[in-house]
């Protein structure tokens, strides 16, 4: 056995590692754009439609791959198959680690292919004296001003007072960490209200409807909840809805996911903070064409801003365009 | 069993080629089945990208090489561990809480005690392989001493190394490593530099810049290195040695194995151990490339692992498989994803590929078995 | 002449139920003794009392002149009692001298003893060398177990002891689920464990293979011994009667 695996082993690294042809290519009159979000969700879904809008209007071609699980350890292949491609210019991601993707975002860099981050971003997020600047720009919500946003509208409807609860994805993913330390500091403005727990639900629906309910449990008075992202608010809804406090348990829901929406028309969900995910994907486009035609004044932060869903304007055209609706689903 | 055809004597010359035939066709199909995937997509690949893109690079062959590498690693104690009867569910976190313990102890020692990177990253290292040994060396010594089922025993241990991980991470991704550990995790071996102004170099990156540091490939990163260096051992191990022998010994009769001397609990307990030290290998190895500790590095691989260890024919009722089967269920599955994805295909379709091709695995098996049977009896 | 096995008012205990009720048995060289009974009748934990698997509650075992306890069967084997049960205890995904040499195998050191191999090639040898003694071909040593014919694996089994210097060989029901041709074959080979001298003691429900090998028979009915005879003086008519409790020596002498 050992001789011949030796001899198919020696066959097949071969058979890979065969020197292709070179092609002699002219550089192409428009790039090529790479769009890898970091995991599969309607908000990426949504940030994809505004990529391909602008695409469309450049006349440039893109290639989307979607991680089906979110962590360097998934994305990380991925992005590897992405840029041995050869043929990309520009790659738009959302890293799935502000540290640990650094270095495969340097050699993706390093093989040519320029990155913009949309969402998440690497190091510290200040590209111009942070510890990484390479990528282009950052195009994201300024997620401690929408922690913010959660929790003065969270002690709005308390009226300033009572015991609150984070539900939160994964320490170590910036955008969630940073909407938490946005709602904690948002809450530290109303000296009557406490919060009483922070949990980590690792990004998964069912974790956070656990966590929630038993959280519901401990705290019989617990006034209201902050759902970070899409699965955070799904499971913190689900809870309530489940233990049948609707109305008493306040939810704040991150992200306009049809779900989130639909908690809010049956009164589970107080309110919905939207971000401008389809303006992320757009303007990353934007970018990278001007990036491509030499401008050099592109900002290496830009903030997308958020829009504040409740029940009452809801069905408003002007509001509801910033559910993340999926054409098709 | 059709006992009264079946003299002692030699059964006819030609049913004997059949089945040689046949065993042939069963073990190589795996192989067979891995270059058609590469001829596949180094054709798809270059027409439907219409001669923009190349599958067979020397670049995506190292690509690969990264990506199998902890699949691989996880892949290969639960070889033994499968091979013998068992299974090990906990390799997913254990590889976790390795990286998350590395990523400490190598942070603390340079930046508290200031110790010379040198020095602490070997010994963060080996301290990392050393924390995915023990939740080994205790399932192998419950599954042994208490009877429990493995499945339960690993299941169990799998919610304990990811409960101590994220509470030694605090859920963090564990940053402050020294540069020796992010250049272990993506330096390589040599590093070619195709075309004009290009050659060969040993070890020492070239300085280079711009156009020509694009066209420059790590060829046998570090981690890849490391895995094949694993892999040659256990190759060896189980195929060459007294270990190997009693760990199919044990999958294929484990009373028989009992009375024959084997002396089974110790060996069970062993086995356990060295599915962890592999997969601490993973586990620091990807503290290295991704330059920090992460407690659910190895969860989202660990179904991967498994699937690449039924791909390469280890029979999940123990007794059969091999290290090199191993391999190449690695390799298949690494295959379809970077394939898929250069192809631009959702790389989801390679959930349902992947799900076929175990499945087909196992039928093979099933069919060999069934047509030897009848060339037998005939 | 002494006999080299001798268990003396053997009791074993289940619980209220007494499996094996004051048995004594003596095998002496170069004899073949067959133990025979209905289900239940306690041959098999009788044959479990002397190999180490069950610690009687009374009575003695000696062999070879010595009193011996055998608290594992392992230790039962180090003496040279070697036990072929039903079930053979072979691993039937390893080949032909991997089963031989299981548990024992050569080894080849490197590097000054730091690296062990298997050494394949001598256990190869080794094992055609024995199977030729025994005149036993098999198409390929290499094939898997599994693989081989009913027959060919008590060969192999026997095969087994006879290699780790059995003195003394216990075979449980070994021509079970065998075709004709096979159990000849297997009865040939019992004959020449004999006839190297080879003490045994065969468990069988097939009376003629019985008659065909045995120098005694030994009759068990619910855990006590009815009968012993010289296979010569009696047929298999009369065992039978043994067997279902129709005839009992112990009663007519009592």
């Amino acid at each position: 056995m050992s001789k011949r695996f030796v001899t198919l082993l020696i066959l097949s690294l071969v058979l890979l590692s065969i020197v292709p042809f070179a092609v002699a290519q002219d550089a192409p009159a428009k790039p090529k754009i790479g769009f890898l979000p970091g995991v599969v969700d309607p908000f990426y879904q949504v940030m994809e439609i505004g990529v391909n809008e602008a695409v469309a209007d450049f006349g440039l071609e893109v290639v989307t791959q979607y991680p089906q699980t979110w962590g360097p350890s998934v994305q990380t292949p991925i992005l590897e198959a992405m840029i041995a491609r050869g043929d990309l210019d520009y790659l738009i991601t959302a890293p799935t680690d502000k540290e640990q993707m650094i270095a495969p975002l340097q050699a993706a860099l390093d093989a040519g292919v320029k990155i913009i981050t949309v969402d998440t971003f690497l190091g510290d997020g200040d590209y111009v004296n942070g510890p990484v600047t390479f990528p282009i720009s950052y195009i994201g919500s300024d997620n401690i001003e929408g922690g913010r946003i959660a929790a003065r509208a969270l002690a709005e409807v308390l009226g300033g007072k009572g015991k609150v609860y984070i539900q939160n994805t994964n320490v170590g993913v910036s955008t969630t960490e940073q909407r938490g330390q946005g709602f904690k500091e948002g809450i530290a403005e109303f000296p009557d209200m406490e919060l009483v727990g922070e949990d980590y639900n690792l990004d998964d629906a069912n974790t956070s409807v656990e966590q929630t309910a038993a959280k519901l449990q401990a705290v019989p008075d617990l006034a209201g909840i902050f759902g970070v992202n899409v699965f955070s608010a799904y499971g913190a809804g689900n809870a309530v809805k489940a233990a049948g406090l609707e109305g008493k348990v306040q939810v704040i829901a991150f992200d306009a996911t049809a779900d989130a929406i639909q908690n809010l028309r049956d009164g589970v969900v107080t309110l919905v903070i939207a971000q401008k995910p389809h303006d992320m994907g757009y303007l990353a486009v934007a970018f990278a064409m001007a990036d491509w035609r030499g401008v050099t004044s592109i900002p290496k932060h830009v903030t997308t801003g958020y829009a504040v869903i409740n029940a009452e304007n809801v069905d408003d055209p002007e509001v509801a365009k910033f559910i993340y609706q999926v054409p098709g689903q | 069993m059709a006992a009264e055809s079946q003299p002692l004597a030699v059964p006819a010359e030609k049913s004997n080629r059949q089945k040689q035939v046949i065993l042939a066709v069963s073990r190589l199909w795996a192989w067979v089945f891995l270059v058609g995937l590469i001829l596949f997509f180094t054709i798809t690949v270059f027409s439907t990208s219409g001669g923009d893109v190349n599958f067979l690079t020397v670049r995506n062959s190292q690509n690969i090489l990264m990506a199998i590498t902890p699949v691989l690693l996880m892949g290969l104690g639960q070889t033994f561990v499968i091979i013998a009867g068992g299974i090990d569910l906990s390799v997913g976190w254990v590889m976790g809480l390795a990286s998350v313990i590395s990523a400490l102890v190598i942070a603390d020692f340079t930046n508290n005690r200031g110790m010379a990177e040198t020095l602490a990253i070997p010994l963060g290292f080996g301290v990392g392989i050393l924390s995915a040994a023990i939740p080994g060396f205790i399932n192998g010594l419950i599954i042994a001493k208490l009877s429990i089922p493995p499945f339960i025993v690993t299941l169990g241990m799998s919610f304990i190394a990811r409960g101590i991980s994220l509470l030694l991470s605090g859920g963090n991704v564990v940053i402050g490593q020294p540069p020796g550990v992010r250049a272990f995790g993506n330096e390589s071996l040599f590093y070619l530099i195709s075309g004009e102004g290009g050659g060969l170099f040993f070890l020492n990156r070239p300085n280079v810049t711009g156009e020509v540091l694009q066209r420059l490939d790590r060829i046998l990163p570090w981690p890849v290195v490391v895995a094949a260096i694993v892999t040659a051992v256990l190759l060896f191990v189980l195929h060459k040695t007294q270990f190997g022998r009693h760990t199919y010994a044990i999958g294929g009769n484990r009373e028989a194995a009992l009375r024959a001397g084997v002396p089974v609990d110790r060996h069970v307990i062993m086995l356990y151990t060295l599915s962890g030290i592999t997969v601490g290998f993973a586990g620091v190895l990807h503290t290295a490339r991704f330059n920090g500790g992460s407690s659910i590095a190895g969860d989202p691989l660990m179904l991967s692992s498994i699937a690449a260890v039924i791909i390469g024919g280890v029979s999940m009722f123990g007794g059969h498989g091999s290290v090199a089967g191993t391999v190449i269920g690695a390799l298949i599955i690494a295959v379809l994803t970077t394939g898929l994805v250069m192809l631009n295909v959702l790389p989801f379709y390679q959930f349902v590929v992947v799900g076929i091709v175990v499945i087909l695995a196992v039928l093979i098996d099933q069919a060999r078995d069934l047509i030897i049977g009848r060339i037998e009896s005939h | 002449m002494e006999p080299i096995l001798s268990a003396r008012n053997i009791v074993k205990r289940f619980g209220g139920l007494t499996a094996v009720n004051q048995v004594s048995l003596d095998v002496y060289p170069g004899e073949v003794v067959g133990l025979v009974g209905d289900n239940a009748a306690g041959k098999s934990t009788l044959i479990k009392c002397i190999s180490g698997v069950y610690q009687p509650e009374e009575g003695e075992v000696y062999f070879q002149g010595q009193r011996v306890h055998f608290a594992r069967p392992i230790d039962a084997r180090k003496a040279g009692i070697e036990t072929i049960y039903q079930d053979l205890a072979l691993a039937g995904n390893l080949n032909v001298p991997a089963n031989i040499f299981l548990g024992r195998e050569i080894k080849k050191a490197y590097l000054g003893g730091v690296v062990h191999t298997l050494d394949e090639d001598t256990m190869l040898r080794e094992s055609d060398k024995l199977l030729k003694d025994l005149e036993i071909r098999f198409p390929s040593l290499h094939m898997q177990i599994d693989k081989l014919s009913g027959g060919q694996r008590q060969a192999v089994a026997i095969a087994r002891a006879m290699y780790w210097n059995a003195r003394f060989i216990i075979m449980d029901e070994p021509t079970n689920n065998l075709g004709v041709v096979e159990q000849r074959k297997v009865l040939e080979l019992i004959r020449r464990l004999k006839a190297q001298n080879v003490p045994v003691i065969l468990i069988s429900h097939t009376l003629p293979d019985v008659f065909a090998v045995t120098d005694r028979i030994v009759v068990m009915h619910r855990g006590r011994k009815v009968t012993e005879k010289r296979t010569a003086d009696t047929n298999s008519e009369e065992i039978v009667r043994y067997m279902v409790g129709a005839l009992d020596d112990t009663r007519a002498t009592a």
